[in-house]
């Protein structure tokens, strides 16, 4: 599903941020990027959804190398992968809901579609109650949350989830962690970059760890530290 | 793109009330230059109705021998009227000519008696279709060996059609520079408008949509603004030229301004389609630069 080649890239400042990277990552996979802040981990997946492209090597998504993609075609890549950002990215002036469908509204969908998946993803994510409020109306797990639904709705075979517990308490750390396992379960490839220890010596998933742009270890069944 | 059209609108509308101050500059913007492009047409439009008013009233007249027999006077004026362009010839025979001639003078003075036998020609009076062909008929009538002299008011004519001209090339000089000037102003005021939703833009964008689903709204807006622009543009041109036309019609019956012709519809329709036109492109040129520019 996800291949990376001989990644590095170094940021137009000139800071080399990832080096010489190599990863595959299967279909239906649960991955999670550690490492500590500054490691890499926002800037791996920025790649992969092409908001950056690498400086050498080949990034390939779905057999396609998205480091070559021709920038008409991102846009449908973007519809394939499902992003929850780090920090939410959600439209200010548009509630819950509008935020929502207006990922299904950019694939061109008929309205009662739109409408009806949207819901669906509210739903999924528990957010169904909170649809009609504005980001800054909302906590930082309803933010998270509302995102998460944005991600989903389109039903991406891939989903990357940045610091998706960011600024959350334990148990909703958890249930977040949660709702992405069930994702996943949905044959939904799944990347979580993250520097929450609990959750990722809890889930004991494949675990990927990244230090000044190296992979350091790769591990199955892994926890945060070695 | 039809299935989104509905929410493209509702995106313009909603862009255009929250830059209120914004979209108020750009048809104010617009308005100005139509109205200016609008009187530079009607002008053109007016001086071209005085020429072809003043130039009706033109003819040639060709005189020839005294000796000329009527017979072929009569077959002279069939080959005149025969010329290309040539409308209509009368025949003036140098009789009715002198009877005419004593008949102006009157009692003032007895020149008649003085001068003795008839002096004149033999006069004909030739119309000719439109004016530019005055020179080219009169050429030719002048070339038959038994007219001795022709003349005709070129010279009046060919200058209000130089002074028409001078309108002409220098209102087109001025409406392109001034259709050019609104374009720029109009470009960067919309382009505020897209710059105060980079945000948004960047993350409509990172969400899957293309660059044509971005700039739809915007150039929704643009048209809006452009009619807006070339509507009132209209009301105001249309407003002041009835009022000028009809006071100048009291005041100088001699020079009526066209009025109620289908050449003042086709000014109007040209003013408002191209406010539009000028709205959508500045709204295209302004939303493609900053997507090119920054994503
Ligand atoms: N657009 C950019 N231009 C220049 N440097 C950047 C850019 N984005 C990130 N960096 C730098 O690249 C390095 C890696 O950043 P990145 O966001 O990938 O780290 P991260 O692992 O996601 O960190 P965190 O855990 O804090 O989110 C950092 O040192 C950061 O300052
Ligand atoms: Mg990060």
């Amino acid at each position: 599903m996800i291949e990376l080649i001989n990644v590095s890239k170094t940021y137009a400042n000139g800071m080399d941020v990832l080096l010489n990277i190599n990863l595959h990552i299967g279909k239906e996979e649960f991955v999670f990027i550690v490492g500590p802040s500054g490691a890499g981990k926002t800037t791996l997946m920025r790649l992969l959804y092409r908001e950056e492209a690498p400086s050498s090597g080949k990034v390939i998504v779905d057999r396609v190398n998205v480091a070559e993609l021709d920038t008409e075609q991102i846009p449908y890549l973007r519809r394939n992968i499902g992003v929850v950002f780090q920090d939410y990215k959600l439209l200010p002036k548009r509630t819950v809901f509008e935020n929502v469908a207006f990922a299904l509204r950019v694939t061109g969908a008929p309205r009662s579609t739109i409408r009806r998946k949207a819901m669906q993803s509210l739903e999924l994510v528990g957010m169904l109650r909170r649809a009609n409020a504005f980001p800054d109306e909302l906590s930082g797990g309803e933010k998270q949350r509302s995102c998460i639904a944005r991600a989903i709705v389109n039903n991406p075979p891939i989903l990357l989830a940045d610091e998706p517990t960011g600024n959350l308490d334990p148990t909703t750390s958890w249930d977040i962690l949660q709702l992405l396992e069930k994702i996943n379960k949905r044959n939904t490839t799944v990347l979580v970059a993250t520097h929450n220890k609990n959750v990722v010596d809890d889930m004991k998933k494949r675990v990927v760890a990244l230090e000044s742009g190296r992979i350091i270890r790769d591990q199955q069944l892994g926890s945060y530290n070695v | 793109m039809f299935s989104n059209l509905e929410f493209f609108l509702i995106e313009a509308l909603r862009s255009f009330r929250r830059g209120a101050l914004m979209s108020v500059v750009s048809v104010v913007t617009i308005t100005v230059a139509l109205v200016i492009f609008g009187i530079f047409l009607l002008s053109v439009i007016n001086l071209g109705n005085i020429v072809g008013m003043v130039s009706s009233k033109m003819d040639i007249a060709a005189y020839v021998d005294k000796d000329l027999s009527l017979e072929t006077a009569g077959a002279l004026q069939l080959e005149f009227s025969k010329i290309p362009g040539v409308e209509k010839v009368d025949f003036i025979s140098r009789a009715e000519a002198w009877r005419d001639f004593k008949k102006e003078l009157g009692s003032q003075l007895d020149l008649a008696a003085v001068i003795g036998e008839n002096p004149l020609p033999h006069t004909f009076n030739v119309k000719v279709r439109t004016p530019d062909l005055l020179a080219q008929v009169a050429k030719k009538i002048s070339e038959d060996k038994s007219v001795t002299e022709v003349r005709y008011s070129g010279k009046l004519i060919s200058q209000i059609k130089s002074l028409v001209d001078a309108v002409r090339i220098g209102g087109a000089a001025l409406v392109i520079l001034i259709s050019f000037a609104t374009l720029l102003i109009v470009v960067n005021t919309i382009r505020l408008t897209v710059l105060a939703r980079e945000t948004d833009i960047y993350i409509m964008k990172l969400v899957g949509a293309t660059n044509a689903f971005v700039k739809w709204p915007f150039i929704i807006e643009g048209v809006l603004i452009g009619v807006l622009g070339g509507l009132s543009s209209f009301l105001i041109l249309k407003i002041a030229y009835d009022a000028v036309s009809f006071r100048l019609a009291l005041a100088l019956p001699f020079l009526p301004m066209v009025r109620d012709h289908f050449l003042l519809a086709v000014v109007y329709i040209v003013m408002i389609v191209g406010g539009t036109a000028l709205g959508m492109l500045g709204a295209y040129i302004s939303v493609s630069r900053v997507l090119k520019a920054e994503f």
